[in-house]
């Protein structure tokens, strides 16, 4: 695409995308530097001076970097080591990789993080139970209330994310590279630390940040397990700063919120200069690739045995104590009695409700409406932010996190704040653009690491066919991001199904959502009933992402 | 003869109030719909049961208190408050009321409830969050119920308590602080007690929402909690403890807005609200105790124990306390 | 079709510093002719093909194919390539893995929105143009790598494209298969009647195909002819270098004689093609291997009879490569394979005064 028209394209992205994320972000700048309550007032810093000289800062600072880099790395690690597994190895029993990329993704963190809390707690934690009685221990070998279960917790909730950015990257890698290291004389295990990984360092690094920035905004795993636990981190304490009192200072938390927003897009700019020479990572160049297949031998079985025992933690455990919570009374120890007192209570409660039947049918069309225009947005902004690289592209790629950085309390307010001053106010749209704005990242991040991986070639041999810029969009680069696409669509919808922080501000009558359906659930301890809706909501998650990848699947048709 | 004119003035009153309210559900009729702001849960009944005796729709949007008054707030700045009739923790309709939010409005229905609950032309209490110990009935032995809030401290409950945090949870600090000022005797009595309670490392958890399960489920056996949660999460094994001194809790008003795009629908809701039949639902659907008089939530005892609403507090004091709490407890 | 090029330049930056990728390029294209630009790798061969084709923006000059202005700085004139009605074969033939060949080849005639049925006719023509008939259903991915350089060829001629260019499309395949697909090309557009631009660094593929050839270094096209007119007759010593093996030697012109140029140099007293070269004047001779004529025996008295001895020799199939000590210089030699030579041995050789060419320095 020549110049002036790829620039223009980048300045209308830079306008939609903007007016999307910084919008709210801008009426938080405001806030927090307003006197009072709202967006509007007398200028002062105050806020910022009371919200860096707490004392607590410092030890939350200190706990949410421990927290934040941790997960990252323990998702980003078991995402490569599953894609490297299912992608590049004969493994037995692919089709379950796919499965825990997705699942628990589906699976309101809320519920997730209840769900382990059943069975890791130290007093009546179902496995800790399991191994007091087995190896006659008094005291609970396992307490989930503390840091490790924190990171636990939250990095696996992490790892469909960067599993759905590894993944596709792994898969399309020329398979040549590697080959002419081995034949070069390294081993197999050289081969993937010396030119595997570093070749698929930009997929890498960017589910690896993806995971930094989810788990600086993560709240749920904070306060179920980090609150107990007493392991204070940001998301609490600005927790703790807006539940306390009754005039919630929002502008104070957006200020304290700033320097999450400056963490993360300070990490985009660190991550667009290591993967600055994407060129040396093209790998698909129409030539044709076939993905040769490492044979684990020995090694088999026992690697089989972990990515069991993963989806097994990952997937069976916690929707198995959904399930059984929806059936029984009120929380109770499995037992016999617990059995012989299951009903379908809880389920009937549910489906019998007009607001959850409604939020139902308000859900599934934000997420397929939402993913889509989600999903068409992310393909132009990948597009300008991989193979247009000028400047004003990287202020894109910037752009494009901004609302997704900041932590999702403070950016609902954000966006109540942007939406009310506008005729959307209190529309399914306001939410439909409000999730969109806030999850750019779910879909660009895909499509850029699949937009890596296609040559300029392809593209530009369709322009000299004399095929205008938007035919080939449409019949060259997006067949070939099928993959991405499917990823991104993925990634959107199920977050869009159980959206949570910005519907609890926005939605009203009418326009209600399953997470504040479940919040509301929750907020009153009904966890039978949270867990009944909980388990309709994977169900809608699983019916989209099936016909998302049956869909993809009939595109590609190498 | 006086007598007489008593009588006649009553019925003249009652005609005309009834004439009032006719001509007023008559507007509400034509308005179409009342929107309601609320922080309370679980109220669907009520709403069913207005629209179905007086034929206006009610829609109700639940704001959680910590978003409640940055959302009426905003959206009343910008012309665009929907609400027509707002429910919150009573700190929270002060603040609106500072802010000209509120319209005035003294519900004929309002006649029977305690003098204190209409705390002025605006605002009118119906409610209490009153608070309790609720303990698991099955693991715990009728002998072993704290039988006044001091047992807390007992060594036996050592990580057996579960409560919300007590350095953000508003109504928890505000509840602590009622204990000082209706319960102990002297401050350093409330900080024995306060000292007895953090040695038995209470497990903390955001709010009162999820503090009962891990009282069902046997993770914890007692917590600072609520007692309408015996009502809701039937049948679990929950009871409350029975304790000398006086339950506590912060009060729930409800008001009419000054800009209400339905005022009359908005007063005809509010009348509605604070009848007998609505707070019997309210009631014995949701445990709630409510001080329209002589209706009582279904948990055995409740009829007779003493509720008392706490002070007012000022954001500050909240603030203030929650950051003592925080050291009380060690809260890291 | 004819393509002038007028003053064309293209600037990068990088790291502060500016690299003049063209520097005030001139060129005309003649119609129907196979014309190919010749250089090492980064002389700016590819990026002048891709101003023409409207893939990269230069930033002065102006470019026209035919009678139309595609690219004019001044006149702010940019026709963005799908409106150039061209044909390009890319390095890595960019053939689109999610289609199959018809898919790949119909698709500039798809796009123009051309009936289904001549789209159909089309297709199977040029397919039968390039040896592909039967291949319409495989999977693009499918074929081997001379295939899919076919359906490449393909896709660029089906729209009958007023210019077809070419960006290194044999360098990715292997040597045989390089020749014969290279004789192929030579033959289609032999056929064709078509304007070819050709961009390659391979010496052999611009002499075998080309009906002209240009050759460039650093954003300058350093000159341009007929293969045998840069083989035989550069003019530039860097060519004479580039476009095959050569022996250089160092020469100081003495005058002209019976036709000849004669130079003094490390070889004696050379007669040579005759130049317009002021007698003094340094100079550079360029003699080819493969014109070292090694005389067997009594050596007669012929012109440029030289005398050295064999340094090294080495056996490569159809030759012997020599290395010829004469005083200080080293000349490279191609030697019959028949001869009965050995390392060491003291030969004398005579050089064709109509391959003794006269390079500037």
């Amino acid at each position: 695409m020549d110049h002036t028209r790829s620039s223009k394209l980048t300045w209308l992205l830079i306008a939609i995308v903007g007016a999307l994320t910084v919008c709210p972000v801008l009426m938080l700048v405001l806030g927090s530097f307003s006197e009072g309550l709202t967006a509007f007032g007398d200028f002062t810093t105050d806020k910022y001076v009371e919200v860096y000289t707490d004392p607590a800062f410092f030890e939350v600072m200190l706990n949410t970097t421990i927290f934040v880099l941790g997960s990252s790395t323990l998702s980003t690690v078991l995402a490569v080591f599953l894609a490297y597994l299912n992608t590049r190895t004969d493994i037995p029993f692919k089709f379950l990789f796919k499965i825990i990329s997705i699942i628990p993704m589906m699976i309101p963190h809320l519920l997730f993080s209840v769900s382990w809390a059943l069975l890791l707690n130290p007093s009546n934690g179902l496995i800790n139970l399991g191994l007091m009685e087995a190896f006659s221990l008094d005291n609970a070998p396992f307490n989930i209330y503390s840091m490790w279960g924190m990171i636990l917790i939250e990095g696996l909730l992490d790892l469909p994310i960067a599993y759905l950015i590894i993944a596709p990257a792994m898969a399309s890698f020329d398979v040549a590279l590697e080959e002419s290291s081995r034949v070069s004389g390294a081993s197999s295990w050289r081969t993937l630390f010396r030119i595997t990984l570093p070749v698929l360092r930009p997929a890498i690094l960017a589910a690896f940040i993806l995971g930094v920035v989810r788990s600086l905004a993560s709240f749920a795993v904070p306060s179920v397990i980090g609150m107990p636990g007493r392991v204070q981190v940001l998301a609490t304490h600005l927790y703790e700063m807006i539940a306390t009192g009754f005039a919630t200072d929002y502008g104070k938390a957006a200020a304290l919120g700033m320097s999450v927003l400056v963490a993360s897009v300070t990490l985009i700019v660190v991550y667009r200069a290591l993967t600055a020479e994407s060129e040396k990572y093209v790998t698909i160049a129409g030539r044709g690739f076939r993905p040769t297949v490492i044979e684990l031998g020995k090694a088999r079985m026992p690697l089989f045995f972990v990515v069991g025992v993963l989806s097994f933690v990952l997937i069976v455990l916690p929707v198995a104590v959904l399930l059984y919570t929806s059936f029984v009374p009120y929380s109770m120890v499995p037992s016999a009695r617990a059995f012989s007192m299951m009903s379908l209570k809880h389920w009937h409660d549910v489906l019998s409700d007009p607001i959850s039947l409604l939020s139902l049918k308000n859900s599934l069309f934000l997420a397929v409406v939402g993913a889509t225009l989600g999903v068409i947005l992310s393909i132009f902004v990948a597009y300008v932010i991989v193979k247009v690289k000028t400047r004003a592209s990287g202020v894109l790629d910037s752009l494009s996190y901004l609302s997704f950085s900041f932590p999702g309390i403070v950016i609902g307010v954000g966006f109540m704040w942007f939406f009310v001053q506008t005729p959307l106010y209190a529309t399914i749209w306001a939410l439909l653009l409000g999730y969109i704005a806030t999850y750019l990242p779910y879909g660009i991040r895909p499509m850029s690491s699949a937009f890596i991986q296609i040559h300029s070639h392809l593209e530009e041999s369709s322009l000299v066919c004399g095929a205008s810029p938007l035919t080939t969009m449409r019949r060259i680069i997006v067949p070939l991001l099928v993959p991405g696409i499917v990823s991104g669509w993925i990634l959107m919808a199920s977050m869009f199904v159980r959206e949570l922080t910005l519907s609890v501000v926005l939605s009203r009558p009418g326009t209600e959502v399953l997470a504040v359906q479940i919040l509301r659930f929750s907020e009153d301890g009904l966890w039978g009933r949270l867990s009944a809706l909980g388990i309709v909501m994977i169900g809608i998650s699983t019916a989209l992402v099936v016909t998302a990848t049956l869909i993809g699947n009939r595109f590609r048709t190498v | 003869m006086k007598k007489l004119f008593a009588a006649l003035f009553v019925v003249l009153m009652a005609v005309q109030a009834h004439a009032q309210d006719k001509s007023l559900l008559d507007r509400a009729r034509t308005e179409g719909k009342a929107s309601f702001y609320a922080n309370i849960t679980a109220i669907e009944p009520i709403l069913k049961a207005f629209s179905a005796d007086t034929g206006v729709k009610a829609e109700y949007t639940r704001i959680s208190t910590s978003k409640f008054v940055a959302t009426a707030i905003t959206e009343f700045e910008a012309g665009k408050l929907m609400a027509d009739v707002v429910q919150a923790p009573l700190p929270v309709l002060d603040l609106l009321k500072a802010r000209g939010v509120l319209a005035s409005y003294r519900s004929p229905a309002a006649a029977g409830y305690p003098d204190w609950t209409k705390k002025d032309d605006r605002i009118q209490l119906f409610g209490i969050e009153y608070v309790a110990l609720i303990y698991n009935k099955e693991r715990v032995k009728a002998a072993d119920v704290p039988k006044r809030y001091e047992d807390l401290t007992l060594p036996k409950w050592k990580d057996k308590i579960v409560m919300a945090n007590p350095a953000n949870h508003a109504t928890t600090i505000s509840w602590l602080i009622g204990l000082k000022e209706n319960v102990f005797k002297s401050e350093a009595d409330w900080r024995k007690f306060l000292a007895g309670l953090a040695a038995n490392k209470p497990m903390f958890v955001a709010s009162f929402g999820p503090t009962p399960a891990p009282i069902e489920s046997g993770e914890k056996l007692i917590g600072i909690s609520m007692p309408k949660y015996i009502v809701t999460k039937a049948p679990a094994p929950l009871d409350w403890a029975r304790v000398s001194q006086p339950m506590m809790g912060t009060p729930r008003a409800i008001a009419v807005t000054s800009k209400a795009p339905h005022p009359a629908a908005a007063r005809a809701f509010v009348d509605y609200w604070l009848s007998k039949k609505s707070m019997d639902i309210l009631a014995k659907d949701v445990g709630e105790y409510v001080l329209a008089p002589g209706v009582y939530p279904p948990i055995d005892g409740i009829s007779k124990a003493k509720v008392i609403a706490i002070r007012e507090l000022s954001d500050d004091e909240i603030q203030k306390w929650g950051a003592e709490f925080k050291k009380i407890f060690d809260v890291k | 079709m004819d393509i002038r090029i007028r003053g064309v330049s293209k600037y990068y930056y990088s790291e502060g510093k500016t690299i003049k990728a063209l520097d005030d390029v001139n060129l005309t294209i003649p119609a129907n002719q196979i014309f190919t630009l010749l250089g090492p790798s980064g002389c700016g061969k590819t990026t002048l093909l891709r101003c023409i084709v409207g893939l990269e923006m230069p930033d002065t000059g102006e470019i026209s194919i035919g009678d139309d202005v595609v690219w004019s700085k001044d006149r702010n004139i940019s026709v963005p390539p799908e409106k150039r009605g061209l044909g390009m074969v890319f390095q890595t033939y960019a053939i689109w893995p999610h289609m199959t060949v018809f898919d790949n080849v119909a698709y500039p005639l798809q796009v123009r929105g051309a009936a289904k049925d001549r789209i159909r006719e089309s297709v199977a023509k040029t397919l039968r143009f390039v040896q592909l008939e039967g291949f319409e259903g495989r999977p693009a991915t499918k074929l081997s790598g001379g295939q899919q350089q076919r359906v490449a060829l393909a896709r660029a001629l089906v729209a009958e494209p007023r210019v077809i260019l070419f960006d290194e499309p044999l360098s990715n395949l292997d040597a045989k298969l390089r020749e014969e697909t290279r004789k192929e090309l030579r033959a289609f557009l032999g056929k064709l009647q078509i304007t070819a631009v050709y961009v390659t660094h391979d010496r052999v593929e611009a002499l075998a195909l080309s009906d002209s050839i240009a050759v460039m270094r650093s954003g300058q096209i350093i000159e341009i002819g007929t293969p045998k007119k840069i083989y035989f007759d550069a003019d530039h010593r860097f060519v004479a270098d580039f476009i095959g093996r050569a022996n250089l030697v160092k020469a100081r012109v003495r005058g002209v004689e019976g036709g000849y140029t004669m130079v003094d140099c490390g070889l004696g007293v050379i007669a040579c093609q005759q130049r317009d070269v002021a007698v003094g004047s340094e100079a550079t001779l360029c003699i080819r291997p493969e014109f070292i004529r090694i005389v067997g025996g009594e050596a007669p008295a012929a012109k440029n009879l030289v005398n050295g001895r064999i340094e090294s020799l080495v056996f490569v199939g159809e030759a012997y490569e020599a290395e010829i000590r004469v005083g200080d210089e080293q000349l490279l030699a191609k030697i019959d394979p028949d001869a009965k030579l050995d390392e060491g041995d003291a030969v004398s050789f005579t050089l064709d005064p109509a391959h003794c060419l006269l390079v500037a320095v």
